[in-house]
């Protein structure tokens, strides 16, 4: 990666010509930070800025319909108190904990069966690739819409082909049952095929001794699976998986275009929930409460992996 | 794994059959919703509830008409200015910032990048709530610039992280080279080190284009009529024009159109990009 540095430090050594001088090399730094800074400044404004305002309107009771409270430094921490009472709340915490595991954790065991179906190289291996980015690449929205016209019955191809089998289904969507498993069900046809591709690519490049000298061992195929593959695998389903995670919390305009949260609250994750207080109710300054802990809760898992990942690489 | 291998070739016909199979069932699944929609916003509305549906039919591009003639022209012209401008403006800041940061050596990079992973890990309504507040002082609601600025927040990350790995992996071994020839820092940069990454260029562009289009929750929550991007006027119609599905089908077909097309041209870049800032190139 660093493959100039060498050269550099001869030719700076000698400092015989005037370019190499020091005075050349502070110079060069200079014209490296007037690349870095007007970035940065605009990346503080957009970014540090707000979260700093976020964290300042959670602790004020800053709803719209009362202008003055937006600078109501009173109860700090009253944001906080309410959330730990708000059954609502912890009712999305627990919806959000159930569509996290089933989306990530079906999103990687699809991901990884597809993966070793596809590892063989292929002639039309290429076309099956550019296939599977279809779905993730799409507007979130155009799934949204797209599943919709698949859980509607009346206009679902999927109802009617039940329908004529003599198995009749109601709407997935609004049922309380299964609304959260509409839901996961388009989040892991949207999101597996990334946990594929990635799995994909780290079988492409799996080095084959390890392989070999099991097989001479005489070791069968679900044992060569098991014990040299998926070991060589961990790395990089934590790491998919991690992102999943990530943006699993996210998840926005599946819900918002399927379930609107509903039945009741039974697909309102706290994401959802934040929305509605924000910009249903107008309670901006509880919904930033909520952002906070939603926000410090998602760094903290990622740290809590990327310890984890850490550590395998370091064990390979 | 590979067809080599010893028990891959005693596996015969039948196993290459069965995985031939559920590759193409697999093909079958991932495109047959999106075909799905395609088909019913070519069929005239009366057709779309017909089951089984008629293979054969009259295509018609009547709800493309309908929509055009509309209101969602606006939006779909709103999105594309919204768009390219928040994309060129990522690239201008964020693309020299990345060559700094590839080639400076201020010992602060991973601090750097830390920030850029956090700006992408927090989830959108982080900024959409203080931006809000914000743009309600400035009375930047339902404006355009409103919106490219705050599609700076993931823009301006993704392309630094993108064009830094893409800048790193080029030896320096050719800018000490030009340096020593007299090119300035930048000099350097856009004679020798850019064109040498224009694939990486393109793609990164893409990428910005396809983030800023897609989106759906700034837009919703930032406009209202006169700034409205083409994905929130999509859903209007479920929601306000009492379900016209011949018309959701065409306008989601226009929203993702440009996505499909510009995907299968980055393609070989797709998984580099949706992973920038945890997966170092």
């Amino acid at each position: 990666m660093r493959t100039g540095s060498g050269s550099v430090a001869t030719i700076t050594s000698q400092a015989a010509h005037p370019r190499t001088a020091p005075g050349w090399r502070v110079k060069r730094r200079r014209a490296y930070l007037l690349g870095l800074v007007p970035a940065l400044a605009v990346l503080t404004l957009v970014t540090a800025a707000p979260s700093l305002y976020l964290l300042v309107t959670s602790l004020t009771p800053l709803s719209l319909v009362n202008p003055e409270t937006a600078w109501d430094f009173s109860g700090p921490h009253r944001n906080y108190l309410s959330l730990l009472e708000d059954e609502r709340f912890r009712n999305s915490v627990w919806i959000q904990v159930k569509l996290s595991v089933f989306t990530v954790g079906l999103q990687l065991l699809a991901g990884l069966a597809v993966a070793m179906l596809l590892n063989a190289r292929w002639r039309f291996v290429e076309v099956v690739r550019t296939t599977f980015l279809i779905p993730m690449v799409l507007p979130p929205i155009v799934v949204a819409i797209i599943w919709k016209v698949l859980y509607t019955p009346d206009i679902s191809p999927i109802h009617h082909l039940l329908a004529s089998i003599g198995h009749p289904a109601g709407a997935m969507i609004t049922s309380p049952d299964w609304a959260l498993w509409a839901i996961i069900i388009a989040d892991v046809w949207e999101w597996f095929p990334f946990t594929m591709l990635m799995l994909l690519a780290a079988l492409q490049i799996m080095p084959d001794e390890p392989l070999e000298a099991a097989r001479i061992d005489g070791a069968g195929a679900w044992q060569l699976f098991l014990r040299i593959i998926l070991p060589l695998l961990r790395p990089t389903l934590l790491v998919a998986g991690l992102f999943r995670l990530i943006e699993s919390i996210k998840a926005f305009p599946l819900i918002y275009i399927l379930t609107e949260g509903g039945p009741g609250t039974v697909t309102e994750v706290t994401n959802y929930y934040a929305f509605l207080q924000a910009f249903n109710f107008s309670y901006l300054g509880f919904a930033s409460a909520i952002t906070v802990v939603m926000v410090a809760a998602t760094f903290l898992l990622s740290w809590l992996i990327i310890r984890m990942v850490g550590m395998e690489v370091d064990v390979e | 794994m590979s067809k080599r291998d010893a028990g891959a070739r005693r596996t015969g016909f039948w196993r290459s059959v069965a995985a031939h199979g559920s590759v193409l069932l697999l093909i079958l699944v991932l495109l047959f919703p999106f075909l799905w929609l395609l088909q019913m916003s070519l069929k005239p509305e009366k057709e779309i509830f017909v089951f089984p549906p008629r293979l054969l039919f009259t295509p018609t591009v009547e709800h493309y008409i309908a929509i055009w003639t509309g209101q969602f022209q606006r939006s779909f012209t709103n999105s594309t200015i919204v768009s390219l401008t928040s994309t060129m403006l990522s690239l201008l800041l964020g693309v020299p910032a990345a060559y700094s940061l590839s080639r400076g050596r201020f010992g602060a990079e991973s601090q750097i990048a830390l920030w850029v992973l956090a700006t992408r890990m927090a989830p959108p309504i982080a900024f959409t709530i203080p931006f809000f507040l914000a743009y309600r002082h400035l009375e930047w609601l339902d404006t355009l610039h409103g919106l490219i600025v705050i599609y700076l927040t993931f823009n301006l990350s993704l392309v630094i992280w993108m064009m830094r790995t893409f800048f790193d992996s080029i030896p320096r071994a050719l800018d000490e080279a030009a340096l020593v020839d007299g090119a300035g820092v930048w000099g350097t940069f856009f004679r020798v080190i850019l064109p040498l990454s224009a694939p990486g260029f393109a793609a990164t562009a893409i990428f910005c284009f396809l983030l800023a289009w897609n989106d759906f929750f700034f837009a919703l929550i930032l406009t209202r009529t006169q700034a409205m991007t083409a994905p929130v006027a999509v859903v209007n119609f479920m929601n306000y024009e009492g379900w016209q599905w011949g018309r959701i089908a065409a306008g989601g077909t226009m929203v993702m159109l440009p996505v499909v097309v510009f995907s299968i041209l980055v393609r070989n870049y797709m998984v580099r990009g949706l992973t920038a800032g945890a997966v170092k190139g």
